[in-house]
């Protein structure tokens, strides 16, 4: 099996450098931010792995796994540190952070899927940032392939994917043909949630996603990483989306002591409105 | 209740020290590193951090509560222990900085030694089964033959085996060339091992299949003393044909400790059936200088095992700083007004930035031992190799004592931020405390690296290690000249430079003289002063490195001012005592020197 992850960086959000924004107000100040891949795009990764290994340790590759990612020269690291997990093959888009919208990034990840022919695509069910929770969605409609959102689970079964979603009130599961898109949440990366063919069905991953040993960071630095430039995959560099305003959230107001039940219920109705 | 959002260590700083401080990103420029690139630097170390927050510290506390247990024999650890190993294992820490011919990556001793800081931090039991393995591993690869390498090297380094340093014997701590475990020759090759050894940490654990000992022994008829004394490899199971066999080592009794309560420290009886078989490494007689020869790499990470422990406690001490209402400012008089919290009161911000003077003053300073330790084996030239090989000779019993000594003020210093929360052990800090004693007392006491200091390192080559140090404080001057650090703080370390420098000499004269006592009478205070003078060199250049920083304007201006006054204190606070300390050493101050033991 053959699958394509799309990876995005995002401003590390424990870091003491907070995203900052200018006066202007007219978009994030992105010098000295720190970076770190978009969590949901991580477990994507990991449930690549996993559909493309046996699960046995020493763990044998089955598949390909290849990344790819929008940005500078310094995305880069992005792509290596997954070539250190364990995928094969990086490409890096050449663009940069603020010439993208959801809609451009899935009409070029269209044109990049007619060029590579993956299986299935992998991918984050959204990106911290921005929570858009689009690209996934689009890339399906563009390609016209069946697609499963926010999965928690994937089997992979002769040509098809089953995954299941979790759904208020319960789950609900799917079974979708290749090629297909599937974007996973969080419980992609639990122990027993994502079997290929060759995985025994008593087999437990670590839960999470795994680390990268350091011997492999070494050997990542031998894997094919290309780079192509974004006019060629989408001649039209529109955007679709106009970001007008940015604002900070109200800072969060002190709390208070109250008196007794009386003051905390008539301040929960007034102030708060909550009752 | 352990804050989990403690970084253990701050990425930035650890960014900071490696890369604006000592430029590590240079060593790459030597042909063994060449391999490497800044870039892979930082994907190991963001690699390393994140294991050791997600894996290794979750399982700190509850480790610390239910230590291995002895029971049939055998010592079984924490179930989390279990879980752990595999994976630190994987991870590939344990040979990192050793070259390819051995399986390792050549990962120059800074980056490796900044990554086991993270280990360090988040577990320090859990980090080591590695650098214990990675130390014992590292003797049978300078000393051993093709061999013994392939038994035992091979499966130490890759972490399918562990390994241990058993050396202390009861009458044997401090004065290891007191050592009694006997080595009678065969005809076949290897020696009989016979004799006990105490306090072996890692000598005994239900991780792997089996645990290999380096043991110093005394071959039948050898001559007493240091020159008495050989290296031995002595494999808890030894293979055979037929597969691993019991080699008739056992577990005698485990120590019952007050911290590093997740490695077990175990009282090892070798050759009670007379089978014991240990392979000489090396040549007879030799073990100790063997010993010796790895010595600095085990003492800089026994300093930054110190450091490290002081750094989580640190950590942990701000956040709780922040949030901890108590009291009002003086200039509040109003009792209805809130509660501020503590770290608005001025003296608890001094302990925190004592705290912070000493962790980071420390990290330092072990950084750029391991970086001397790098430039002594793999420095361009014959040159630069001898010089810093004097610099790291002459830096590394303070690279372990400081952080050890001071880092257990530091510590305390974290339970007294949580006032009676701290020292309840619902709260980790008077856990970090005792973890943190240990540091003073093994790998050679605060005693011993004193004597090694002032008796040996700071009087080699007639005075030539005083005066490599000196250039390096000279450079360092220059550099925070040039970035506009105040003229007083750098006329205060080079001061104290040319104080240091004056002091070692006159006790040398006291030698010279004849008196060596008098010369070794305040070997302790000597200690104290030479270290306040390195980590106020240390501070002079994360002070310059801080204002470089800031004359950048990259947004950071918050971490460099925190530098900045870190620096004036260590400078303001802490070098003016030399002096006073000097004086002690040159007075011969001899109070406890004439105390006789029947007036205790
Ligand atoms: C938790 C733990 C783990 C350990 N792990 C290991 C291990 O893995 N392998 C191993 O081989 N050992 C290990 N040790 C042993 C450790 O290295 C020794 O405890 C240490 O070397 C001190 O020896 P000692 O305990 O016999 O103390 P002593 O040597 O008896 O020292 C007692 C005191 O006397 C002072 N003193 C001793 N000699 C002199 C002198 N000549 N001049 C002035 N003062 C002196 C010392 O500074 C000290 O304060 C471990 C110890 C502990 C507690």
């Amino acid at each position: 099996m053959k699958i394509l992850v799309p990876l995005k960086r995002v401003a590390d959000p424990d870091n003491a450098n907070k995203v900052k924004i200018p006066a202007a107000g007219d978009k994030i100040e992105t010098t000295g931010l720190e970076w770190k891949p978009n969590p949901f795009d991580e477990y994507a990764l990991e449930a690549a792995l996993r559909l493309t290994e046996n699960g046995q340790t020493p763990k044998v590759r089955a598949g390909e796994v290849v990344v790819v990612t929008f940005g500078p020269k310094e995305t880069e690291q992005t792509l290596r540190a997954a070539l250190a997990t364990g995928a094969d093959r990086a490409i890096r888009i050449d663009t940069t952070d603020d010439k993208l919208d959801g809609d451009l990034v899935a009409r070029a990840l269209a044109a990049l899927i007619e060029k590579e022919k993956p299986d299935v695509v992998v991918m984050g069910k959204q990106a911290v940032d921005g929570d858009s929770n689009q690209v996934g969605q689009i890339l399906a409609e563009l390609l016209d392939w069946p697609m499963a959102t926010f999965a928690a689970t994937i089997k992979e079964e002769a040509g098809a994917l089953v995954v299941s979603r979790e759904v208020d009130g319960g789950v609900a599961t799917m079974r979708v043909k290749l090629p297909a898109i599937v974007t996973v949440d969080l419980r992609i990366v639990a122990p027993t949630s994502v079997y290929s063919t060759k995985t025994a069905a008593t087999f437990k991953y670590n839960d999470g996603v795994r680390f990268a040993a350091l011997p492999a960071i070494m050997a990542a630095k031998k894997k094919l990483l290309v780079e192509i430039k974004l006019a060629d995959l989408a001649a039209d560099q529109a955007l679709k989306v106009e970001y007008k305003a940015f604002q900070a959230p109200p800072a969060r107001k002190a709390g208070i002591k109250v008196k007794d039940v009386t003051e905390l219920v008539t301040r929960l109705k007034n102030e708060a409105k909550v009752l | 209740m352990a804050d989990q959002t403690n970084p253990l260590l701050d990425d930035r700083d650890l960014d900071f020290l490696l890369y604006d401080v000592l430029h590590a990103e240079r060593l790459v420029e030597l042909p063994d590193f060449a391999d490497h690139e800044r870039e892979t630097f930082d994907l190991l170390l963001k690699t390393t951090r994140r294991f050791a927050r997600e894996v290794l510290y979750p399982a700190y506390k509850p480790m610390d509560e239910s230590p291995p247990v002895l029971a049939n024999g055998r010592v079984t650890v924490h179930p989390m222990m279990h879980a752990i190993y595999p994976k630190l294992a994987e991870l590939g820490l344990i040979n990192a900085s050793r070259p390819a011919s051995v399986g390792g990556m050549s990962l120059p001793l800074t980056i490796s030694t900044a990554a086991m800081a993270y280990l360090m931090a988040a577990n320090l039991s859990a980090a080591g089964y590695a650098f214990l393995t990675t130390g014992a591993a590292h003797l049978i690869e300078a000393f051993g033959d093709e061999d013994l390498k392939a038994t035992y090297m091979r499966p130490m380094y890759d972490g399918t085996w562990t390994g241990t340093m058993a050396l202390t014997e009861p009458q044997a701590g401090s004065s290891l060339t007191d050592v009694k475990t006997a080595a009678t020759p065969t005809d076949r090759g290897h020696f009989l091992i016979r004799g006990s050894k105490t306090f072996i940490s890692g000598g005994d654990h239900d991780l792997t299949e089996n645990i290999v000992n380096l043991v110093l022994a005394r071959i039948d008829g050898a001559p007493p003393g240091i020159k008495g004394v050989s290296l031995f490899v002595v494999p808890r199971r030894r293979p055979t044909r037929e597969g691993l066999v019991d080699n008739d080592v056992s577990t005698a009794g485990v120590i019952h400790k007050i911290g590093w309560r997740g490695l077990p420290s175990v009282i090892l009886s070798f050759g009670e059936a007379s089978d014991c078989h240990g392979y000489l490494l090396g040549e007879p007689h030799k073990g100790i200088g063997y010993m010796f020869q790895m010595m600095n790499e085990a003492r800089i990470l026994v300093g930054v095992s110190a450091a490290a422990t002081a750094s989580a406690a640190y950590h942990e001490s701000v956040a709780y700083a922040r949030v901890r209402p108590q009291g009002r400012s003086m200039k509040q008089r109003d009792p209805a007004a809130p509660q501020i919290p503590i770290i608005e009161h001025a003296d608890v911000r001094r302990m925190l930035l004592r705290q912070k003077a000493i962790v980071e003053g420390a990290l330092c300073l072990s950084l750029a031992t391991s970086r001397y330790a790098d430039l002594a084996f793999h420095g361009a030239t014959p040159a630069a190799r001898s010089h810093a090989a004097l610099l790291l000779d002459l830096l590394t019993p303070v690279a372990k004592s400081f952080p050890a000594e001071k880092g257990f003020e530091a510590n305390a210093l974290s339970v007294q931020i949580h006032g009676g929360y701290g020292y309840s052990s619902e709260y980790l800090p008077e856990a970090w405390m005792r973890d943190q004693k240990l540091n003073t007392i093994h790998e050679g006491t605060t005693g011993i690296q004193s004597m090694d200091l002032l008796g040996r390192k700071a009087v080699a080559g007639g005075g030539a290690a005083i005066r490599a140090l000196l250039e390096e404080i000279t450079e360092a001057a220059t550099r925070a000249r040039t970035a506009d650090v105040p003229v007083s703080w750098i006329d205060a370390v080079t001061g104290a430079g040319a104080a240091v420098a004056a002091i070692t000499a006159e006790l040398g004269a006291f030698a010279l003289g004849g008196d060596v006592e008098k010369m070794m009478l305040h070997s302790v205070d000597y200690l104290e002063l030479f270290s306040v003078l390195v980590i106020g060199w240390q501070w002079l250049q994360q002070a310059a490195a801080a204002r470089e920083g800031l004359a950048r304007q990259d947004g950071l201006g918050d971490f460099y001012e925190g530098k900045l006054c870190a620096a004036q204190y260590w400078i303001f606070t802490e070098i003016p005592r030399i002096p006073a300390l000097a004086e002690l050493c040159r007075s011969g101050e001899d109070s406890y020197g004439r105390m006789k033991p029947a007036w205790f």
